[in-house]
């Protein structure tokens, strides 16, 4: 399972609608339920999901989930 | 003897009032709406449009087979179809609920089989949540989703094709003001959520505020930010400026700053009701973010659902020129009842003053007014027209409300020597984070869902930002640890069953939950241990908590 693939599982569980396809441009205003309560779950789930932790500075640039799977992309290398 | 006319019974009919009265009065071509999509599309919808839209939704109830009386939901996240449905609701005298779009499946299915509505309006992307629990609430025939392609899979029907099909003529029946016409449903500390019944008389006392209190008048542009789910959302979200003519508007997505400075300055926003969850966010914003925009035109800000800290009023002077001004109210009391406005000095903390036509006081437990400067229980004489009246299937609770010929609000506070109310807490252990009253008895029962949770106990504590942020303590069977993975399954379990706003921002494992010695969880135990306070009185605690 490529990162891609393994963040749609942690989106889908987070939000619990085994349905939910997102795509690097998707943002909050595209997934019902993703508001600032629910966006802390999303981190934590996937810092766990990946064996990584963000940094504050990182958790300020998330707009979309293209950069979130930069962010991962780049903790998994330099780990 | 009752001396009403037609027209007159009519007018007191909240959907009519909202939308036909203004067409009749020949005031159809006025903007009703600036809808302002999430992804930032805009469309302004006149009151003759509203009017037809909602005539439409009426029919379609008729057609549907849902009679005066029952009862729908709208199950929905900001859309222009939550208007329709609510206003077209209420034109056919069907009594409508809201229900913010967070909610999960326990939530929904708590109230939902409470109300037994007969149609809930929703999204395709939320209807599944519906579904899950569909089979549990045999009064509920139909689901009608927003979509352009409905689901045909369960029955669904398409909210745009039904509306379509429909006459855009509809014809307001009298409404007698004591017909049921809004439902919300709001948390306790204990038992299920109990569903707030209002009436079309409520009518009058939101249209007073909105006018006196909000001082709204036709040139304004009124912008609330509250969800419809809130009684906010439809008291001063829909009823009470639109009663008025006044144009609102409305923006589909949620909090950002830049946006919402963006578009109070460029839909020249003249009245602003927001909350403090939201003004203490907006103070975190570097100062020269403000001077980017010209919010001249803004004449005043209201806010709303929690008390609004002294720093607050203080920032809104020195970094917007602007004052706050706090409303108090509850989904009971259906309308503003205490509050702080532009004509009067601002005491920063305070609740405000009564509203004309409102009479408060504190009392103590059995019933005498206290003097000025003690606190006790913070209660409203009957008798204002946005009065709840009964919580629904749930007389007894209601009838418990009041103490002779004052309803007992829940809330401590006391009065000063010239008037002003300040809130001190609540006198049970709702917890209200971000405006959202969430209760623990909701929370400990999804926790206690899991497997590997034997006792929880949950309470609010202060925070900066929420005012209150919501904390669980569990005790976990056998030897089980509270690890990261744990942590995370019981915050989503929470999240999804009950909602959200509803999760626990931190969960603490402990041996066992405090409880006294009839087994009821002593939160101001947990509360206290949490803070580092004093414990108090531990006399009624069971030993080895």
């Amino acid at each position: 399972m490529n990162i891609a693939q393994r963040l749609t599982e942690t989106f889908r569980e987070v939000f619990n609608d085994p349905t939910l396809v997102v795509t690097p441009e998707t943002t909050a205003k595209d997934v019902d339920g993703w508001d600032s309560f629910s966006h802390v779950n999303l981190i934590v789930a996937v810092e766990l999901s990946f064996g990584i932790k963000f940094s504050q500075r990182e958790l300020l640039t998330f707009r979309k989930v293209g950069d979130l799977l930069r962010s991962i992309q780049r903790n998994l290398d330099q780990a | 003897m009752d001396m009403a006319t037609t027209s007159e019974k009519r007018a007191q009919n909240i959907g009519y009032a909202c939308t036909g009265a203004h067409v009749d009065a020949g005031l159809g071509n006025r903007v009703a709406m600036r809808w302002i999509s999430a992804e930032l599309a805009s469309n302004e919808l006149s009151f003759s449009e509203l009017d037809r839209r909602s005539n439409q939704f009426a029919n379609v109830l008729g057609a549907l087979g849902i009679r005066p009386g029952e009862c729908i939901f709208t199950f929905l996240p900001r859309t222009p179809e939550q208007f329709y449905a609510f206003l077209g609701a209420l034109k056919a005298r069907v009594v409508v609920g809201t229900l913010f779009s967070n909610f999960g499946e326990d939530a929904l299915l708590d109230r939902l089989g409470d109300a037994r509505p007969r149609a809930v309006i929703t999204k395709r992307s939320l209807a599944r949540r519906i579904d899950r629990v569909r089979s549990q609430l045999p009064s509920l025939t139909h689901v009608i989703l927003i979509d352009d392609d409905p689901l045909e899979e369960f029955g669904h029907l398409s909210f745009w094709s039904l509306l379509r099909a429909a006459s855009d003529r509809f014809e307001t029946p009298d409404t007698d003001p004591e017909t049921r016409s809004v439902l919300h449903y709001t948390s306790g500390s204990i038992g299920k959520p109990k569903g707030v019944v209002h009436v079309h008389a409520s009518l009058q006392h939101q249209r007073q505020t909105t006018a006196n209190i909000l001082g709204l008048n036709s040139d304004d542009v009124f912008w609330c930010t509250a969800d419809q789910g809130w009684v906010t959302g439809t008291s001063y979200g829909i009823i009470g400026p639109w009663s008025l003519g006044i144009t609102q508007l409305h923006y589909g997505g949620g909090y950002d700053a830049e946006l919402w400075l963006r578009l109070l300055e460029e839909q020249r926003v003249t009245v602003w009701y927001t909350a403090p969850t939201a003004l203490r966010m907006l103070m975190r914003e570097p100062p020269e973010l403000f001077r980017q925009f010209n919010l001249s035109h803004l004449r005043s800000v209201f806010s709303v659902g929690e008390p609004l800290n002294p720093e607050v009023i203080a920032w809104a002077q020195r970094v917007l020129d602007k004052d706050i001004h706090d409303t108090w109210f509850q989904t009971e009391t259906g309308a503003i009842m205490i509050s702080n406005r532009p004509n009067l000095k601002i005491r920063p903390g305070s609740m405000g003053v009564p509203v004309p036509g409102v009479e408060a006081a504190i009392l103590s437990d059995d019933g005498l007014t206290l003097p000025p400067g003690q606190p006790g229980d913070l209660c409203l004489r009957v008798g204002w027209s946005s009065m709840f009246r009964t919580y629904l299937n749930n007389e007894s609770v209601y009838r418990s409300r009041f103490r002779g010929d004052w309803y007992v609000t829940g809330d401590k506070a006391y009065c000063d020597p010239e008037g002003h109310f300040w809130f001190i807490g609540r006198t049970d252990d709702v917890i209200n984070t971000g405006g959202h009253l969430v209760s623990p008895f909701e929370v400990e029962s999804a926790l206690l869902e899991l497997p590997e949770v034997a006792e929880s106990g949950v309470v609010g504590v202060p925070d900066d930002i929420l005012f209150e942020k919501v904390i669980a303590f569990v005790a976990l069977r056998g030897n089980r640890t509270l690890t990261p993975a744990l942590d995370l399954k019981m915050r989503l379990h929470v999240s999804n069953r009950v909602s959200s706003v509803a999760t626990p921002q931190q969960i603490v494992a402990v041996p066992s939950v405090p409880k006294n010695k009839s087994g009821k969880i002593m939160r101001r135990i947990l509360r206290a241990r949490y803070l580092g306070q004093p414990e108090g009185d531990t006399s009624t605690l069971e030993e080895n908590a």
